[in-house]
């Protein structure tokens, strides 16, 4: 079997049985990062050297393999996540310069946990999009077809993992950032619970939003990538103290029988032929796997988008108040007094979609507009949250479409924001909310795009939520990627 | 539609300088989505609490003792001008103020 098709699971196997080393491994990824990525522009900074003297020591480590759960597990990390050393530009021009002078919390864990990270990924900037075009070093292409967008904001990391660049990455999520992009590349990507996560070492784009989760090939990997770096951290007080089970054991006992899923059709509308049809059909494989279906409702999820577009802004327009040409990476060279210096060098450095929410938050929080916009943003917010409440009063896990629509073509919704906010439909109201997601294929279209499945849990309840999404992997069967060298 | 005067004050607000063909752009995007978000006018939240915060379970506090980070010198390094740990900025008045 080629070293590629492992899964995290299988690699780890093969490393306890001495068949494999970490150094072997970690070049065969490199190798194929190398090969794929001139046509993908998934990973904006690789550095070769540092990943293999990395690997290296992990070689002379085998003895201690039983202790690290990802003990040579090639990653791939999101460009607005620090890792110490390496650049974090989060896909701005404004950080093209930026050298991460400590590592995140999440990639420390992975780090101590054996994993070797390989790349820094491509990513609309400051995580805001749903295509990956908005990013300052050019879009990201899908791998499935270089023709369509891979999804986004964290479409490298989805990227890498279906083209087999890495075993696995993370993304961020403010609105669907790591579910939508792993819907369109065809992978898993896993959206926990705020609060489970650190938030520590990543670049904010709106904090109470905002979540790091893993994408991966599977529930599995993505559930073992998820426990190592979940749980409490002293440099992030919205972190919860909650003790994080053992995923991954728990998966050992995952059933459908019985499980109870929500299904919300009010808000099926809009939905894309083949995606409902897909939809439809991955409903009827968890009912004849045992699980039973119960209608819900979410009134207030279809005034989700407005109120994403009034709070993320908001606090997004704040977070990167930070970038003014003087504490980070871009100056601006016009002579200017230092007012001019901070809006020439945000001017000059930062993107039109970014400048877009920017002004969106400065509008809603100015003079006169603030109770209008902001407050009554947080009071449907209110609504939302309480819908899911109820809902979970009849259901353990819920089931919706990722997204309304497969990878569609660059450039196609380029001319009207809107538009391209209604990637999210599905994804924005969890983050609203704050309680865990994850998307798992489900199928493909007949162009061969493929389908994302998205559960959705209770808070801090994955366990149910991945329990779910894995036992409908194996009545689901056998998932391919695309193939080597189609790229 | 919002105006032009609307697009530039908004921009300065936001301590960002923008091209012509910015404020037209903007002009229409920020008027396309400010259209979109009026939808929240009709919705009933008369009594409705604010969710300020996202509900977690617990909130976790650290141990009350004093941590040395040692960034800063890191981190003032990745100033575009610096000097002696100091970031350097353009006279904040005027010579003649």
């Amino acid at each position: 079997m080629s070293l590629q098709k492992l899964t995290i699971s299988e690699l780890l196997d093969a490393y306890s049985r001495r068949t494999l080393k970490p150094s072997e491994v970690v070049q065969s990824y490199l190798n194929v990062l190398a090969k794929s990525n001139p046509t993908l522009n998934a990973v904006l900074q690789v550095d070769t050297q540092r990943s293999l003297a990395r690997a290296k020591q992990l070689d002379s480590r085998e003895s201690e393999i039983a202790k690290l759960p990802l003990y040579g597990v090639p990653i791939v990390i999101k460009d607005n996540i620090l890792v110490e050393g390496w650049q974090a530009t989060a896909g701005s021009k404004i950080l093209e310069n930026y050298r991460s002078p400590y590592t995140a919390t999440c990639v420390e864990r992975l780090e101590n946990a054996g994993a070797v990270v390989i790349g820094k990924a491509n990513c609309d900037e400051f995580a805001m999009g749903s295509s990956n075009e908005h990013s300052a070093y050019g879009a990201v292409k899908n791998p499935w077809d270089i023709s369509r967008v891979p999804g986004g904001s964290s479409g490298g990391s989805a990227a890498a993992v279906a083209a087999q660049m890495c075993l696995a990455s993370l993304g961020s999520d403010t609105g669907g950032s790591i579910r939508q992009p792993a819907s369109l590349c065809g992978v898993v990507g896993l959206k926990p619970t705020y609060g489970r996560v650190s938030r520590y070492g990543v670049i904010a784009y709106a904090s109470s939003l905002d979540q790091v989760g893993p994408l991966a090939r599977n529930v599995w990997d993505a559930s073992r990538v998820f426990e190592v770096m979940a749980g409490c951290d002293g440099h992030d007080s919205t972190t919860s103290a909650q003790t994080v089970p053992r995923y991954t054991e728990l998966l050992k006992t995952a059933s459908m029988k019985n499980v109870v899923v929500g299904v919300a059709r009010d808000w099926l509308e809009g939905v894309e032929g083949e995606v409902k049809k897909t939809f439809d059909e991955s409903l009827e494989l968890m009912v004849s796997a045992g699980a039973k279906l119960v209608d819900v409702t979410l009134p207030s999820s279809k005034h989700a988008l407005a109120t994403y577009y009034i709070i993320a802004p908001c606090e997004a327009s704040s977070n990167l108040a930070r970038f003014d040409g003087i504490h980070y990476g871009f100056r601006s060279q016009q002579k200017s007094s230092l007012n001019d210096l901070y809006c020439l060098s945000r001017g000059e450095a930062i993107g039109a979609e970014v400048k877009l929410r920017i002004m969106l938050g400065t509008y809603a929080l100015s003079s006169g507009y603030y109770d209008a916009y902001y407050l009554k943003a947080n009071r449907v917010r209110s609504l939302i949250q309480k819908d899911f409440e109820k809902a979970f009063t009849q259901c353990s896990v819920m089931a919706i479409p990722t997204s309304p629509t497969t990878a569609f073509v660059m450039g196609e919704k380029s001319d009207d924001p809107i538009q391209m906010y209604l990637s999210d439909i599905f994804t924005l109201p969890i983050n609203l909310a704050g309680i865990p997601g994850i998307s798992v294929p489900c199928g493909k279209d007949k162009a061969g795009l493929p389908i994302g499945l998205q559960f959705i849990g209770k808070h801090f309840d994955e366990a149910t939520l991945l329990n779910t999404a894995h036992s409908y992997e194996k009545v689901r069967g056998q998932w391919d990627l695309p193939q080597l060298g189609v790229v | 539609m919002i105006s032009t005067e609307d697009v530039l004050r908004i921009a300065s607000l936001a301590r960002l300088s923008l091209t012509e063909n910015e404020v037209v752009l903007y002009q229409k995007h920020l008027g396309r989505v400010l259209d979109y978000i009026k939808d929240l006018e009709s919705v009933d939240t008369l009594g409705v609490g604010l969710a300020t915060h996202v509900p977690t379970d617990s909130v976790a506090f650290r141990e009350d003792k004093a941590v040395d980070s040692h960034l800063a010198a890191a981190l003032i390094k990745l100033a575009p001008e610096h000097e002696a740990g100091h970031f350097i900025v353009p006279a904040v008045m005027d010579a003649d103020q």
